[in-house]
């Protein structure tokens, strides 16, 4: 099967009504998704995509039965979308914006974390479970059904790495970006054990990122618990230090966070470690995955 | 984006933190000045965005104004780590009977602000934090109640010291951290908080970074980010709305997210190649997007091939190929273009770089693409 999202999961979209939101919505249908609304304070009673859309995150889980969210929010008022969300008692939500800041991401995986809520991003391309659905900006033609997890903190990482086990004709279960903010709303240790406990995925591929600390933890969580193969690729060896790569997930302050640490530490743990991508082919190959 | 000290240290006297008397300086006269109203012995501290100062001699006393001249010449002419001084701060210079520590910022993991605390600061401290843990405590602050002072009190306590410097560093811990809610810091510290010998504090030093994502927000006057920006590349990049991070190499490089632009950077470099740049777009690629990011890494003449690696996201990808072949028409670009571009619309994308000459990799592995790249400059993969 999958991770975070089943057959059972009704998707609203939050921002349905701008720009993004609206392709984004037509995508997401395309694929499969099973996208049942959409939330646009001061546009409801409108459709969009065929999608009806409401005042309130309550309205539509009211009207739709709605158990999952995701999030095209103009990054000064998502905190007020997510703490409503919440409210409105979604458990599954999923926020793809960039820019957010860094109190407001605090507060929200505080409250998400007391009230049961599992929530990815900022920063995320979203999740997408191939012939399920997805909840996001993952380019659909990249990915194929099988029995892979992907974990990935960059977007467009997730989808190289999918795109070459695709290319082999290996499929993956699930593909989660974990978001590249310097906070991210659930930790990577808490998505792998997901895929620990899945029966639709036989190994997992982690896609870090030089900086922060969310691999090693990672790696304490792998050597603990987990039973399934694990293979990792860490980006940003020739970047240079103290400089800012884009996301601030990725400075690196001091010896915390290199390359060298993160994957001496999951090496330790018993992850294959790969140099470089298209390596990931020959792990999968190894394991015989399908 | 980080504050210079100067700009830290008036914020911190706005929330009555305790500084020292001080004057920044743009000249050797300014600086003779603003030491005659402070009185000598100063010390003069060069004004750069920069950590580690203190260690790369960017830190200098003078006791009278024939030093101060040769002092003040010496730093406003240097480079510290790359970055021309181009102001410095004169600051009296006081009696230190103690050098203590204490920082606030945000832990990613736990994803919760933490205030760090030192019984020993200094140019140092990261060592004595490795070497002396039992010289450091933290404190984890709930990110919805935000600090009580007790909290101060009890992880000074936890160091062992006692009244009333408890009472004195716990008023210190408590404005620094009104500083940094206030600014929505990512970094806020003082290094070192001085223990003047009579037992009152003093910061000497100001750190302060806000979060970029917030600025838009916070209600104090702040400096002009772009502006705050040395290099002139890394600054048109910020303009046009891209990460850019100048490089030494000279392969150009365009990529659609933060990690493609890394791995790009990770598998030319392995290959013995060199990045001339550091180029990330985020997911919103349009055609005019594209065509800034052509003019941009082409302002380097050193450039001997560019590397192109997107995927189509939030739009499909065809609209950027066509700002990229419009620039390489109307430029009339010579250099070797390599591209990988996937997503939404692919083939329709590749045909649209085709038509300006670049060569188009299909694969879905970049090293297929560097392997092109490898072949077209002359270099042997793996190299």
């Amino acid at each position: 099967m999958s991770i975070l999202m089943d057959d059972t999961t009704r998707v609203i979209v939050q921002g349905i009504t701008g720009r993004i939101g609206s392709i984004q919505t037509k995508w997401m249908l395309e694929y499969g998704t099973k996208v049942v609304g959409g939330i646009t304070p001061g546009k409801g009673g409108t459709i969009v995509e065929g999608v009806p859309v409401f005042d309130s995150v309550a309205d539509a889980v009211k009207e739709t039965g709605a158990n999952a969210s995701v999030f095209f929010v103009p990054a000064a008022f998502v905190l007020d979308a997510f703490l409503e969300t919440v409210d409105a008692g979604i458990r599954f939500i999923v926020v793809i914006p960039e820019h957010i800041p860094v109190a407001d991401v605090m507060k929200m995986r505080s409250y998400a974390a007391e009230r049961g809520v599992f929530a990815l991003g900022p920063t995320t391309p979203g999740i997408l479970a191939p012939g399920i659905g997805k909840m996001g900006i993952m380019p659909a033609s990249l990915f194929a059904p099988g029995r892979v997890g992907i974990i990935s903190r960059s977007g467009t990482l997730s989808y190289e790495f999918a795109g070459l086990l695709s290319q082999i004709g290996i499929g993956q279960s699930t593909v989660v970006g974990m978001g590249a903010d310097p906070v991210i709303l659930r930790n990577l240790p808490d998505i792998l054990e997901r895929f620990e406990k899945d029966d639709g995925t036989d190994a997992v591929i982690v896609v870090g990122e030089v900086g922060g600390e969310q691999e090693e933890k990672a790696a304490g969580y792998i050597a603990r618990q987990m039973t399934k193969p694990v293979a990792c690729y860490i980006a940003g060896r020739y970047s240079p230090p103290g400089k800012r790569m884009g996301h601030a997930g990725a400075i690196v302050r001091g010896t915390s966070g290199t390359v060298e640490g993160k994957e001496s530490a999951l090496r330790a743990a018993g992850v294959t470690v790969l140099e470089s991508p298209k390596e990931v082919t020959v792990w999968a190959r190894r394991h015989k995955l399908s | 984006m980080r504050l210079h000290e100067y700009e830290a240290l008036d914020i911190f006297e706005q929330n009555r933190i305790p500084v020292p008397r001080r004057s920044v300086a743009a000249d050797v006269y300014e600086a003779l000045q603003a030491a005659g109203e402070i009185g000598y012995p100063v010390m003069l501290k060069a004004q750069v965005l920069v950590g580690g100062r203190g260690l790369a001699g960017g830190i200098r006393a003078a006791a009278t104004p024939d030093d101060l001249k040769e002092a003040a010449e010496t730093l406003l002419s240097s480079e510290i780590k790359g970055f021309p001084v181009r102001k410095i701060l004169v600051c009296e210079k006081v009696e230190i009977s103690r050098e203590l520590y204490v920082g606030y910022t945000v832990d990613g993991y736990s994803g919760r602000p933490v205030i760090i605390a030192c019984t020993e600061g200094g140019v140092r401290i990261e060592e004595t934090v490795k070497n002396h843990p039992e010289k450091v405590a933290s404190l984890h602050i709930d990110p919805s109640f935000g600090y009580y002072p007790y909290q101060a009190r009890g992880l000074l306590k936890l160091l062992g010291l006692k009244q009333p410097l408890i009472s004195a560093w716990s008023d210190v811990i408590g404005r620094l951290y009104n500083v940094a809610s206030s600014y929505e810091a990512l970094i806020a510290e003082i290094n070192p908080l001085v223990v003047l010998p009579n037992g009152t504090l003093l910061a000497v030093d100001a750190v302060l970074e806000v979060d970029d994502s917030a600025l838009s927000r916070i209600r104090h006057p702040l400096p002009d980010r772009i502006d705050r920006i040395e290099n002139v590349l890394e600054r048109r990049g910020r303009e046009i709305g891209v990460s850019y991070v100048d490089l030494e190499g000279d392969i150009g490089i365009i990529a659609s997210g933060a990690g493609l632009g890394m791995v790009s950077m990770d598998i030319i470099g392995k290959s013995g190649m060199k990045p001339a740049n550091f180029l990330e777009t985020g997911g919103g690629i349009t055609a005019d997007l594209l065509y800034k990011c052509m003019d941009l890494i082409m302002m380097k003449p050193e450039l001997r091939a560019i590397f192109i690696n997107v995927y189509g996201g939030i739009n499909p990808i065809h609209e950027g190929a066509k700002g990229v072949v419009r620039y390489i028409h109307e430029h009339k670009v010579k250099l070797p273009i390599v591209a990988k571009a996937l997503g939404n619309r692919q083939e329709e994308t590749w045909e649209i770089l085709r038509s300006g000459g670049v060569h188009v990799v299909t694969d879905t592995a970049t090293e297929k693409a560097v392997e092109k790249l490898c072949e077209i400059v002359g270099q042997k993969a793996g190299q």
